[in-house]
């Protein structure tokens, strides 16, 4: 029976696992191919959370409540909260030094509201 | 009650998180190390300052369990937008920066909605006005700026004023 339970956890971790590295590679596809700075961080933030998530959720199966398995969870929680900061100051940044969205944007309600 | 105390109550649960062995030893050591890290820090932080957390803190667990949940669902909606973008063959997107009014004025408020909009589908939180009320989100399909409008009010800050208000 342990051992059943055991080669369970084991397919489990490995699928998010899976998950986790298909998603990451995802966002790096999406760095590469997505026009300007706005767009890639669009990938970046958003595919990089899931992606680490499926990384660290298949640690949480495989470790349980050792100290390794506590370390992924808090390790997920940091990555919840700062993954989107991360993104929001990137872009902030990237357009106060006056970085140009790409063709095909259709409107831009920040202009002009800049902060000095 | 005073900051100090709520420093001192959850830098040894941040030390048990990180070292990854939750015991009564572990929370001792993390006290005696918060206290040395904070202590010198005291002006920097206003650790005599007296705050008054909001009564209800312990009956919104509920709703913030239900915004965890709604978190999740979106950030998991959000990744399968973008990889069908990444992957289809040619990229058409029509991407555009949108002004959204908030309703929230607490700061916690603000940044709860600000770190919701840039995990779900298709939008990035860039800046915020002067006076707090409008967050300029930059949206991969800025098409329908209404609509996107709408669904940020409607679907996300209502949870977030639930669970953080």
């Amino acid at each position: 029976m342990a051992g059943e339970l055991a080669f369970v956890a084991d397919i489990l971790s490995i699928v998010s696992l899976l998950i986790g590295i298909f998603f990451l590679s995802l966002g790096m596809i999406g760095l590469l191919r997505l026009p300007d700075v706005y767009n890639r961080l669009h990938a970046t933030t958003k595919v990089g959370t899931l992606g680490a998530f499926g990384v660290l959720l298949s640690i949480i199966i495989q470790e349980g409540a050792s100290p390794m398995g506590i370390k992924a969870l808090t390790v997920a929680l940091f990555i919840l909260l700062t993954s989107p900061i991360s993104g929001h100051m990137i872009a902030r940044a990237a357009y106060r030094m006056g970085v140009k969205c790409c063709e095909g944007t259709c409107m831009d309600e920040y202009a002009g509201k800049r902060r000095k | 009650m005073k900051r100090r105390l709520i420093t001192y109550m959850a830098l040894p649960v941040v030390w048990c998180l990180v070292s990854g062995y939750v015991t009564i030893g572990s929370l001792f050591l993390g006290l005696i190390f918060g206290m040395l890290v904070v202590e010198p820090f005291s002006k920097l932080y206003r650790l005599d300052e007296v705050v008054h957390p909001t009564g209800d803190w312990i009956a919104k667990i509920p709703k913030k369990v239900k915004y965890f949940y709604v978190l999740i669902k979106e950030i998991i909606k959000a990744n399968i937008v973008v990889a069908k973008i990444v992957l289809s063959p040619k990229i058409d997107i029509k991407p555009g920066i949108i002004a959204v009014p908030i309703r929230t004025k607490t700061n916690i408020g603000i940044t709860g909605i600000a770190n919701t909009i840039t995990l779900t589908p298709g939008t990035l939180t860039v800046d915020i006005s002067d006076d707090k009320s409008v967050l300029y989100v930059h949206s991969i399909d800025a098409t329908n700026p209404q609509g996107i409008r709408d669904s940020i009010r409607d679907d996300l800050e209502r949870y977030v004023l639930e669970a953080f208000e």
